[in-house]
């Protein structure tokens, strides 16, 4: 978000900032990490199912990604931004038909067995690929999974399969769970699910339902004395505002995930003691996306998508609704993503009277009361920004002539009334960007997806040539020609607006000071916090 | 004008009817005042009451005008408040004239399904039904009618059956009226009076539910409320807290403006009924 002009928010907003910077040095001094201690964390949901090999979600990884690793976790500095977990290599074939994957020696399950192959190919071939949600789609062409001795694994695939696609999806896709654990019985129905078992730096110790969740210390952790801390808690604080006042009382030492409300970051960064971290979320972005009904007659009109792209004031939404916390968007692929964004793509400024001309050109004049058509607006209930950012629009679509109604929705009805209904003319939407457009970004705009697929294309949007580009690049193995391939699937998005991209943004912790190591990946609050620590 | 002379004579009766009218105005001028949708931006977001004096009470999360959403919101809480509690005092009524003076089976069933909907507490029922049909301004109303009627009901019973006893009933049944024109139009107009009275307390409970449900988000999300106004502010509380006070201030002074004013009232024929 390149700003010149100064303003208070843009000052506080920087001054955070330096806040935060002041407070890097501090960690990187402290040579020898305390060990010890518990660390109390805000939790603002209890998922019901806590198994990241079966539910690859956020929610689920903030508390099972300490107790159940992955092959690899994504890096700052790493080599293709990885850096080894249960893995230490892997290494992709020339001819995309098998990936092969050396394993971590003398790590121990919780339970005391150790972790062979075969624990790998038992997770990759019954739990991701047929159970998973995001890897039903990029281990759909995995047929088997070879393990030629205790310590490797060669996944092969029917149809060659991009290497990079495999190494992107590592970090959220890969939760290797305990074959001796899920071998016997569904794997959906076991007790492990609700008290994981993995062979990460902490295990699952407790779960009161509505008070907390407690992970304690794996001393048999194959880390060299890790992990520092005794304990994690995570505090069930289901109302966003007291996780503040938590902070400050001391109760927690740590609110991940914007438990803080954004419009208190500013107030709460003066708070002696107490620190705002940006960083750490570079590899979880989300994006805001006006999501489409195609089977309106006017929105299947490119004319009326490029006024509404234009009717949107991305810079108010920036600073107004995400406070500064988030960047403006071009199309499908966030600017802050190091592999495939291009910035090359047509754009749609904010520009009232061009969107008026556009409508009146595309045959929707303005009736007497000054409205052109009506439309039924849903905004995601899961962020209190989506659901603000749905207050805006449809201001910005009145002043446009277009009257939207709000449906407000709990979760559960919401996706019912989006993705199976379709009961929705614009639905305003978080996705979530994963590394690679072919994990979560390319099934938005895809069309002969089934019914019910909850963040998918739903809108009845088809367009032959943008899946031809789709199937092309997810079997194309050159590294270069595949990013070139996701590069015009950018342009071709932004320029026939199956959904329109509004701001991409992450999210916000706020820690006590003594907490330490924090943000030290692009995907910390969701990584295995084995070298977090507590400095009394 | 006795009447009227009467309900003055109390100073709470005054200051009830002074809030209650400022209230009516502020509905009524909300068009006049602030035309155009009360949503829309006006101007940078969170500015304070009292600094910019196009805006005098500020600006919310948005950069709406906090002063035009509290008038437009008196227009949504009048409206709910009053429809509701005239729905509440229809079906009361008429479920409480018919079991009173039908008595018997009749009597028993509708009675038994009074007391069914009395054992469910009036929010959770109001909660339920908003969220299985979908919020909208009448939904909303017929939620808190459902959940206000069982009042009505058994007073209206209870008075009709000493109403029912008396000579002049028997005299219409004997020139051979039709129990049911006795019923509303002999019976139901001398029992009205103990059931109007509720009607204070029944407005200004339906003014709460309807500001409760909006709070919780149920409320219909494109007009204006001071229970949605005081919920989005609620996520800024610490830094705007006049987001939450102002509407809050204005629900309080509503609710209590009509129970001093219903108080007055019930005073006034108090004394009507004393003196006769």
């Amino acid at each position: 978000m390149p700003e010149l002009t100064i303003s208070r928010r843009g000052l506080l907003a920087g001054s955070a900032l330096l806040l935060a910077s002041t407070a890097l040095p501090a960690i990187g001094r402290a040579q020898a990490p305390k060990k010890g201690g518990r660390l109390i964390v805000a939790a603002d949901s209890e998922p019901r199912n806590l198994n990241p090999a079966i539910v690859a979600s956020n929610g689920v990884f903030f508390i099972s990604s300490k107790v159940v690793e992955t092959l690899a976790e994504a890096s700052f500095d790493g080599k293709d931004g990885l850096e080894p977990r249960l893995a230490l290599s892997w290494e992709g074939a020339a001819d995309g038909l098998s990936v092969t994957f050396k394993l971590r020696d003398g790590v121990k399950w919780h339970d005391g067995k150790p972790f062979t192959s075969a624990d790998v190919a038992f997770s990759a071939l019954q739990v991701w690929k047929p159970l998973q949600n995001l890897g039903r789609t990029v281990f759909k062409d995995l047929v088997a999974v070879d393990t030629p001795d205790n310590l490797t694994a060669v996944f092969k695939f029917a149809k060659p399969t991009p290497f990079q696609l495999i190494r992107n999806a590592l970090p959220a896709l890969s939760s290797v769970v305990p074959k001796h654990v899920y071998e016997n019985g569904k794997i959906e129905d076991n007790p492990a699910n609700n008290a994981p078992v993995g062979t990460g730096p902490f295990k699952f110790a407790e779960y009161k339902a509505g008070q907390y969740y407690r992970l304690a210390k794996n001393a048999d952790y194959w880390g060299m004395d890790e992990p520092y801390l005794d304990e994690i808690v995570y505090q069930v604080l289901p109302d966003r505002t007291s996780a503040a006042a938590a902070l400050e009382a001391e109760e927690i030492q740590l609110a991940a995930f914007s438990a803080v409300p954004l419009a208190d970051l500013d107030r709460i960064s003066k708070v002696p003691g107490l620190k705002v971290v940006t960083k750490g979320y570079e590899g979880l972005t989300y994006q805001l996306v006006v999501e489409i009904n195609h089977r309106r007659k006017e929105l299947a009109d490119l004319k009326v998508r490029q006024a509404i792209a234009h009717a949107i004031d991305e810079d108010f939404v920036v600073k107004t609704i995400f406070l500064g916390y988030a960047a403006s968007a071009t199309g499908p692929v966030p600017k802050n993503d190091p592999q495939f964004y291009t910035a090359d793509v047509p754009t749609y400024p904010f520009d009232v009277a061009k969107a008026n001309n556009l409508l009146d050109e595309a045959g929707y004049k303005r009736a007497d009361d000054g409205k052109r058509f009506t439309l039924k607006l849903l905004p995601a209930p899961y962020f209190n920004e989506t659901k603000q950012f749905g207050d805006y629009l449809r201001q910005a679509l009145a002043a446009i002539g277009v009257d939207a109604e709000i449906v407000n929705n709990d979760s559960a009805a919401h996706i019912k009334a989006v993705y199976t209904d379709h009961a929705f003319d614009l639905a305003v939407g978080p996705p979530v960007f994963r590394g690679d457009p072919a994990i979560s970004t390319t099934i938005l705009v895809q069309s002969g997806i089934p019914d019910g697929v909850p963040f998918s294309n739903q809108g009845g949007y088809k367009n032959a040539e943008l899946d031809a580009l789709i199937a092309k690049a997810s079997e194309t193995l050159d590294t270069a020609a595949r990013t070139e391939l996701y590069r015009e699937f950018q342009k071709k998005v932004a320029a026939d607006l199956p959904l329109i991209n509004v701001a991409e943004w992450s999210f916000i912790s706020v820690a006590r000071d003594t907490v330490g190591n924090i943000a030290n990946n692009p995907r910390w609050a969701v990584s295995n916090w084995a070298d977090t620590y507590l400095a009394r | 004008m006795n009447r009227l002379h009467r309900f003055f004579r109390t100073p709470e009766a005054i200051a009830g009817a002074l809030i209650l009218a400022l209230l009516v105005a502020m509905a009524l001028a909300a068009s006049l005042l602030f035309p155009g949708d009360p949503q829309a931006i006006a101007g940078p977001a969170l500015l304070p009451p009292f600094q910019d004096w196009s805006l005098p009470l500020g600006t919310d999360r948005l950069g709406r005008d906090v002063l035009a959403e509290l008038f437009h919101g008196a227009r949504t809480s009048l409206a709910v408040g009053l429809a509701a509690a005239a729905a509440a005092l229809l079906i009361g009524t008429v479920v409480g004239t018919l079991a009173g003076f039908a008595g018997g089976l009749i009597d028993e069933v509708l009675m038994r399904i009074t007391d069914a909907f009395q054992t469910v507490p009036g929010f959770l029922l109001a909660l339920a039904f908003v969220s299985i049909v979908g919020p909208s301004l009448g939904v909303v109303v017929v939620a808190i009618a459902l959940s206000a009627w069982t009042g009505p009901a058994r007073v209206a019973r209870a008075e009709v059956l000493s109403i029912r006893e008396r000579d002049y009933v028997a005299g219409a049944r004997v020139i051979g009226m039709h129990p049911i024109a006795i019923a509303f139009r002999e019976v139901l107009p001398n029992a009205l009076p103990p059931v109007l009275a509720l009607s204070s307390v029944i407005v200004a409970a339906a003014i709460l539910t309807e500001a409760a449900l909006s709070f919780l988000g149920l409320g219909d999300p494109n007009r204006v409320t001071w229970g949605g106004m005081i919920a989005e502010g609620r996520t800024v509380l610490r830094t705007a807290p006049y987001l939450s006070i102002v509407p809050g201030i204005a629900l309080v002074l509503t609710v209590l403006g009509v129970y001093l004013a219903g108080e007055g009232v019930v005073e006034s024929s108090a004394v009507r009924r004393s003196l006769s």
